[in-house]
């Protein structure tokens, strides 16, 4: 247990890359979406805007994920920690630092809708359909989405450092393949109109539940991969 | 815990097969703890490829790589008796030594800032400088400081001088003796230079094509061949019966080297046919036994040192 | 430094070299000999095999160790190691001598001239110095 602390206490030895990097992002894509909110002339600013740069520091979680494999696994061999450990101790952090963002963008959203978005009417963190949710469902929400994006990034890099680019490619293929043959299940059946139903009907909750499988197929697929992977 | 003392290092009949080729050919070694061993062998003999399997670093094909009587791979409690940096290894990209350093602190209990401060003096590594950008000897630099400063009760080091200037490899070999005697330890000395470390070696594993080629006390092997030069007439009668291990001539000379130690009536008698006796050192001794037959391609590492 | 090379058992080297001190008078009898990490360290060789060429020595009653302080010479080591070398002396260096000069013609006269001779320069050198 010690030691799943101890690699965790590792990846912070640069605190740049897990603490530094995402407050410049968030802090660097909100000030920009103000500064462009206040530069629109009048007859654009009625009604409510909306921005997307709320996402911007879950995009860097995608790299984050790729980076503490790339970087990190084979030094951690060399500091006689094993994969499971390696393992734990990476995902344990990613997921208290991922709630934290989570509370934070649930706290930012209150404050934004305080401020009566943030003085401009705008909408960064309480978009509307997240906003409608009670606090615990919407950092649920953020939680899953972040872990969902750093899984993605550590999976694939695993999947490179076990196969390199052969299996990232098969990987990549076998991804879409799959896709296709849902879409094309759906459009020999018809069942497109099922299909936007179900969407539809989708709650929050009911998104971040199929997301949070995902993530943990995603966890257990990145275990299974680390398992016999070599540096 | 149990207190049967199980070897630090037992292999046995450990396989590695890439598709091409075996790196490791059903190898077996029982290696004690508390002893300075030399894995000796030519680049791409399977050195690495042993050390990796033996540090859950690798997989093997088939057989089984013990440390201590456990099996290393996934198993933390072996791990953490056991610090292994490659000849290659990599350092997290924003990483300077600095903070390779305190992560090595962090897993290795018996961990020396001091001993690793020191060893930072005497090869003058730049603390702050990315890692990255070091240059071949600084990077070895770092992989010897965690190897040492670790004292971790099996070591290896994977040709640990690459880079170095002779300068700075003495003073590897001079602390590593001097740590080694108040800290004694396992260690695995992994290079294709014998001369050099010859001395600090209690014990030698010669390793060539993934098979082991020879696996004996360094004191025993001492002497324990010798070339006889003269006329190839008197050579040949005098060597009769005796394993040949290497032979030159030129003209009417010969000189073979023999795996033989010869008592003093042979050596008088070779005194009486006119032959001369030489000793044979380590190094030529290992290429002799081992790669007979192969180009000697270990000439660089004679190098003049002391 | 004196020499230490590889190609015959370093316990044997290291057991000359103090042998040959003790000789020289170097090494007083009862005076404490380095330990065996002073001398892997001196030396550049593994402890352990600085340990064998020391134990070696003791074993031979050269050296006795005093538990908890270290190694010491015996009283007498010099006089049994001189008695040694003087009885492997004809071998070691008189009959190859004597193969040498038969090989070059030298008779037994003009070699005891010379052995005579260089007795002389040697003793006279001694006394300069």
């Amino acid at each position: 247990m010690s030691r799943v602390i101890k690699v965790a206490q590792m990846q912070l030895i640069n605190k740049w890359t897990f603490m530094g990097i995402p407050m410049v992002i968030l802090v660097g894509s909100t000030a920009i979406t103000f500064a462009i909110w206040a530069l629109l002339p009048a007859s654009a600013r009625e009604g409510t805007l909306y921005s997307g740069s709320g996402q911007a520091v879950m995009w860097y979680f995608l790299a984050l994920g790729i980076q503490s494999l790339t970087y990190t696994f084979p030094f951690s061999q060399a500091m006689s920690v094993s994969r499971r450990t390696f393992y734990l101790g990476t995902l344990g952090l990613f997921a208290v630092f991922a709630l934290g963002y989570a509370v934070l963008y649930y706290l930012l959203g209150l404050l934004e809708q305080a401020t009566g978005g943030w003085g401009f009417n705008g909408q960064i963190f309480a978009l509307d359909w997240i906003a409608e949710n009670n606090g615990a469902i919407q950092i649920l929400f953020y939680f899953v989405a972040m872990v969902l994006l750093f899984m993605i990034g550590f999976w694939a890099a695993t999947v490179y450092m076990r196969w390199k680019a052969t299996g990232l490619l098969i990987a990549g293929i076998g991804f879409a393949v799959l896709v296709l043959g849902l879409v094309g299940l759906a459009t020999l059946n018809n069942a497109w109109p099922q299909v936007g139903a179900w969407f539809a009907g989708m709650q929050v909750l009911g998104l971040s539940i199929v997301l949070g499988c995902l993530c943990v197929v995603l966890a257990g697929g990145s275990y299974l991969t680390l398992r016999r992977a070599t540096a | 815990m149990n207190n049967a003392p199980a070897p630090a290092i037992e292999v046995r009949n450990l396989r590695k097969s890439y598709r091409e080729l075996d790196a490791l050919d059903g190898v077996s070694l029982t290696l004690e703890a508390g002893r300075i061993y030399g894995l000796l062998g030519r680049n791409g003999a399977g050195k690495t490829t042993l050390m990796s399997i033996l540090t859950g670093q690798g997989f093997p094909s088939s057989g089984e790589a013990l440390i201590f009587g456990h099996s290393p791979y996934e198993n933390d409690e072996i791990l953490a008796k056991i610090c292994f940096i490659r000849e290659s290894q990599k350092y997290p990209d924003d990483f300077n030594a600095r903070q390779a350093f305190k992560a090595a602190a962090l897993f290795f209990a018996n961990w020396d800032q001091d001993l690793a401060d020191r060893l930072v003096t005497d090869f003058a590594l730049p603390m702050k400088r990315s890692i990255k950008k070091l240059s071949r000897g600084q990077l070895s630099a770092v992989g010897v400081i965690i190897g040492m400063a670790a004292r971790a009760e099996v070591t290896f080091f994977d040709e640990p001088y690459l880079g170095l200037d002779a300068v700075a490899r003495q003073i590897f070999y001079d602390r590593l003796l001097e740590d080694f005697a108040l800290y004694p330890r396992t260690i695995v000395l992994s290079s294709h230079l014998i001369d050099e470390i010859a001395n600090l070696l209690e014990h030698v594993v010669v390793i060539d094509k993934g098979r082991i080629m020879l696996d004996e006390d360094a004191e025993s092997l001492r002497g324990s061949a010798v070339a006889v030069t003269g006329s190839r007439e008197k050579v040949d009668s005098f060597i009769n019966g005796h394993q040949v291990l290497h032979r030159d001539s030129m003209g009417s000379l010969a000189s073979v080297t023999i795996k033989a130690r010869l008592g003093e009536t042979e050596r008088a008698m070779a005194a009486e046919l006119g032959l001369e006796l030489s000793a044979v050192p380590l190094q030529q001794l290992v290429v002799r036994t081992t790669m007979a037959g192969l180009q000697n391609d270990n000439n660089e590492s004679v190098e003049v040192l002391k | 430094m004196a020499a230490i090379d590889d190609s015959r058992p370093i316990f044997i080297q290291i057991a000359e070299l103090v042998e040959s001190e003790i000789v020289a008078g170097t090494l007083a009898e009862e005076s404490q000999v380095p330990s065996t990490n002073e001398f892997a360290a001196y030396y550049r060789i593994n402890p352990a095999t600085a340990a064998k060429g020391v134990n070696l020595l003791v074993e031979r009653g050269i050296l006795y160790k005093k538990r908890g302080i270290g190694m010491f010479v015996a009283t007498g080591a010099r006089e049994k190691l001189m008695a040694n070398r003087r009885s492997a002396f004809q071998k070691q260096y008189v009959q190859p001598l004597a193969r040498e000069a038969r090989k070059l013609g030298i008779n037994a006269e003009q070699l005891a001239g010379m052995i005579h001779e260089s007795l002389t320069t040697e003793a006279s050198e001694g006394s300069v110095l």
